[in-house]
């Protein structure tokens, strides 16, 4: 499994996904997506990208943008749910409890799984803090609810504005219900501990954002400091600027490199004007009735602590006070468990529901608990996984079967350094954001979205990690490959030739020039090229041209499709031209064809080292058996340009028809 | 290894005028090592046989297959059933290959696709040599393990014929003289006396040769119990 997948916690196939963007097809990629992700078009856009973290490239230059990636796929398509139909097999009825990522992931399973599914909200609308939460400006909530309604429309019933405790009980539901599942997540805002923060103009972070995505104003003042250093903190500071505050600080008792929000969301917020104040926590918030000012003491950083992180210790007589006009509080959220605790479920000292394992089973008979209720505040893909396993786990409770064996991941090592230095460089596509400008004054979208040609480029940087080589036992061990590969892989095994799929980079170049046919790309389908010239060929047919070409070009050379547009050239991509075979170029002869061209590479440094080099080999002798075969060197074409396709186009009318299409005998 | 190159394209279309259904055959032992009638090689020549066969209005159909080694009669037996559908079976094996599919497919005509060149060594990517004249009579241990039967154009065992220059070969230019690879590689072992024992001239074999190993002959007793 290749290292992005293993990464992500509902283990997207992200390798699959991002070959299908980088061959434009972005219906395969959605539906790629979808097959584990209900929440696309949000994730897309707010994930955690552990896959990026995990990504191999990082070991060249840096890692694919994969969630980006998903963004694009997601925005270019509509209706992702189509394929699949849940089916009504079972008459257990669910309800789940919390309309956020992992509830609304579970729904999805259930639903899917062919049960009949109720979502209970507190809110008015479903998605947690997705919906009410996470700012309009990175995540428009229209867009949340694109992803929710194709989850509803799996025939999932919701009751929203509803709350456990005050509207129902868990003992209520479990008559209607044959079993609950609790992901009511964690929103209690944290507060410091130090005097003061009970004055008003003090306000909760979490809350501050549900207000403002419900429409909500509050007077904030011009002077804003934000306390905290997560995602919360950063997205209540951006949103204060974009409300009008003039003065906005972020004040974080640890440095850039301890934050838990990105590098990235906060070289944008510093885009906007926002003063990020490091090693600095408060001591005491003052005023009279409202804030006016809070005092603050100077930090430095000391041995790690439980996470990792180098514990913050305060800096002796390092004291000094800020003005502000509102202080928002975002150092982080707790699970609110009273009403759960009333109703009989354990709960732990750390305030979150005691679950027996990831099964998300708990005390109650019947009820089920995951997500940040459990676990206190994580990312949503994290959410999302937990909420799917809580589903098989209820799946597992009505129907008894045994739970699938949870199938042990074969990592892929790292890059070997030699390999690592052997791959191109290739930029990684920056996003297109909102100028400045035209973002602080309101809550537009900040980040574009890849254009077409941006997505295909940086979809193409992915090194196809674990989709490389393998060799069967019709290996004569000639060594071949060991001698050709641009990379250095192939080793002399006992028996046959060796390929670590680990170090791989799929150039099919070993593949194409193996003598025993015994080395099989996953990537470049060596197999399914006849079969898809046969039918290339024979649509073509259809439109009846007087001189029909098929032409092969590289996809990392021309990203955007066939390199020139010349009428009765049937284009073929390939991943690198370097890795086709004689015969492969050949067999259009076979089936007619008046001549074949193969588009060269015009990009400074083919990806796999050696492309064109095995590309004019493969055609010089391919032209051999052209000529000793009587059809004619000449209906084989290496193309350069334009011009040249002019004078091969009259050349190939000069020659007329293909013999081996009318069958009619030429003179020798 | 054998190695082996493939016929001139014309000598091959020649040879198979007569025939419209050919079985193309790779062996997938040597000449698959040497690249030139492993699968590949296959499928490339069947291409080709059609292609021909088509401009001269003749529909070839020209199977493709390759067995492990068409030197072994049990290897052969696979694609019994599959040959005797053909007209011919162009084999693209050494002549060892091609005398054994003859031998085991008898009432079939069988057809070389390839010249046998050598018994050689592998020497890069693409290159090979011949080191082995399979004289019957190995000498190697007073050579300093370069053969002169197999790699002096003379075959001298007894000494260099003096006609070599700058290390060449008077007979084929660019090949090395095999005894000054001999002196070379003796004197740098410092085993240059190992060239005062006269080499005795080697007994002419009579061909064909035959080797019976009595000891790997035990008859198969029928197992206990078995009637």
């Amino acid at each position: 499994m290749p290292p992005c997948q293993s990464a992500c916690p509902i283990r997207t196939d992200v390798r699959g996904y991002v070959s299908a963007i980088a061959r434009a097809d972005v219906e395969d990629a959605i539906r790629i997506i979808c097959e584990v992700n209900p929440l696309p078009s949000v994730c897309g856009r707010i994930c955690t990208r552990l896959c990026e973290k995990a990504c191999r490239r990082a070991q060249v230059d840096k890692p694919v943008s994969i969630r980006a990636l998903k963004r694009f796929a997601a925005d270019q398509t509509k209706n992702h749910h189509l394929s699949k139909k849940p089916q009504n097999l079972f008459n257990e009825r669910i309800a789940v409890v919390g309309g956020g990522p992992a509830g609304l992931t579970a729904a999805h399973d259930l639903a899917l799984l062919g049960y009949k599914v109720t979502i209970y909200e507190a809110r008015k609308v479903l998605g947690g803090l997705l919906s009410e939460g996470i700012p309009e400006y990175r995540l428009p909530k229209e867009l949340v609810k694109k992803d929710i309604d194709n989850i509803l429309s799996l025939g999932i019933e919701k009751k929203t504005g509803l709350s456990l405790g005050k509207d129902f009980t868990l003992e209520g539901l479990l008559k209607d219900y044959q079993a609950v599942f609790l992901a009511v997540g964690s929103q209690k805002s944290l507060l410091p501990k130090c005097d003061g923060s009970g004055l008003s103009g003090v306000l909760p972070g979490f809350e501050f954002l549900k207000w403002v995505c419900r429409g909500e104003t509050p007077d904030l003042g011009k002077k804003v400091l934000v306390i905290g250093g997560g995602h919360t903190a950063i997205d209540a500071a951006r949103t204060c600027i974009r409300l009008g505050c003039s003065d906005v600080s972020i004040v974080y008792r640890r440095t850039l490199d301890e934050m838990p929000a990105g590098h990235e969301e906060v070289e944008e917020a510093e885009k906007e004007g926002i003063k990020m104040i490091y090693l600095t926590s408060p001591v005491e918030f003052i005023g009279e009735g409202k804030v006016r000012s809070v005092k603050f003491v100077k930090m430095k950083l000391g041995e790690p602590d439980a996470s990792g992180r180098r514990r913050p210790a305060p800096v002796e007589n390092s004291e000094f006070e800020l003005e502000a006009d509102t202080v928002i509080l975002a150092i982080g959220y707790v699970p609110d468990v009273q009403v759960l605790m009333h109703d009989g479920l354990n709960i732990s000292k750390k305030g979150t529901v005691i679950v027996k394992d990831d099964t998300g089973i708990t005390n109650m008979k019947g009820v089920f608990a995951a997500g940040d209720v459990v676990t206190g505040p994580q990312s949503v893909i994290e959410a999302m996984a937990s909420g799917r396993r809580a589903a098989e786990a209820i799946h597992l409770y009505f129907r008894g079967e045994p739970e699938k064996g949870r199938a042990t991941v074969e990592q892929l090592r790292a890059l070997d350094e030699r390999v690592a230095q052997l791959i191109n460089k290739s930029k990684r596509q920056e996003m297109p954001t909102l100028p400045v400008d035209s973002r602080i004054d309101n809550f537009a979208e900040v980040d574009l979205g890849y254009t077409q040609e941006q997505a295909c480029r940086e979809a193409m940087r992915c090194l196809s990690c674990g989709a490389g080589a393998s060799v069967d036992e019709t290996c004569a061990a000639c060594l071949n490959c060991v001698r050709i590969c641009p990379f250095g892989v192939p080793v002399p095994g006992r028996e046959i030739a060796e390929i670590d799929i680990s170090q791989c980079q799929s150039c099919g170049i070993c593949a194409s020039e193996c003598p025993a046919s015994a080395i099989n790309l996953e990537k470049t389908g060596q197999e399914d090229l006849r079969a898809e010239l046969e039918q290339v060929v024979d649509s073509a047919r259809q439109e009846e041209p007087d001189t029909l070409i098929i032409g092969f070009y590289c996809r990392y050379d021309s990203p955007l499709g066939p390199p020139l547009d010349e009428d009765d050239v049937y284009w073929l991509g390939r991943y690198c031209t370097g890795n086709l075979k004689e015969s492969q170029i050949l067999y259009p002869f076979e089936l007619g064809v008046e001549g074949v061209v193969l588009h060269v590479c015009t990009i400074e440094a083919c990806r796999f080292r050696d492309g064109a080099r095995w590309m004019a080999e493969h055609i010089k002798r391919a032209k051999k058996i052209l000529s000793e075969t009587g059809i004619g060197e000449d209906r084989l074409c290496l193309l350069s340009g334009d011009e040249d396709f002019a004078q091969f186009r009259k050349r190939l009318d000069a020659m007329g028809v293909n013999p081996l299409r009318t069958g009619k005998k030429v003179k020798s | 290894m054998i190695v082996a190159e493939l016929k001139p394209f014309e000598e091959i279309k020649n040879m198979l005028k007569d025939y419209k259904k050919v079985m193309v055959l790779g062996c997938g032992t040597c000449v698959t090592v040497c690249m030139s009638g492993g699968e590949r090689q296959v499928e490339l020549l069947a291409s080709s046989l059609r292609m021909a066969g088509k401009l001269e209005g003749k529909d070839i159909i020209a199977g493709e297959k390759t067995i492990l080694r068409q030197c072994d009669p049990e290897f052969i037996d696979q694609i019994k059933d599959e040959a005797s559908r053909y007209d011919a079976v162009l084999s693209m094996a050494c002549g060892a290959g091609v005398q054994g599919i003859a031998e085991r497919l008898e009432g079939l005509t069988v057809l070389p696709a390839m010249n046998t060149t050598f018994i050689g060594l592998s020497d890069g990517q693409g290159k090979w040599f011949e080191v082995c004249a399979a004289c019957g009579d190995c000498i190697l241990d007073k050579t300093g393990g370069i053969c002169p039967v197999a790699r002096c154009a003379k075959k001298l065992i007894t000494g260099p014929c003096g006609g070599s220059r700058g290390g060449m070969c008077e007979v084929s230019k660019d090949n090395p003289c095999a005894w000054q690879l001999i002196y070379g590689r003796l004197g740098k072992a410092k085993l240059s006396d190992v060239l005062k024992v006269v080499t005795r001239p080697k007994a002419r074999p009579v061909s064909p040769r035959r080797m019976v190993r009595e000891d790997l002959r035990v008859k198969k007793e029928p197992a206990k119990g078995v009637k």
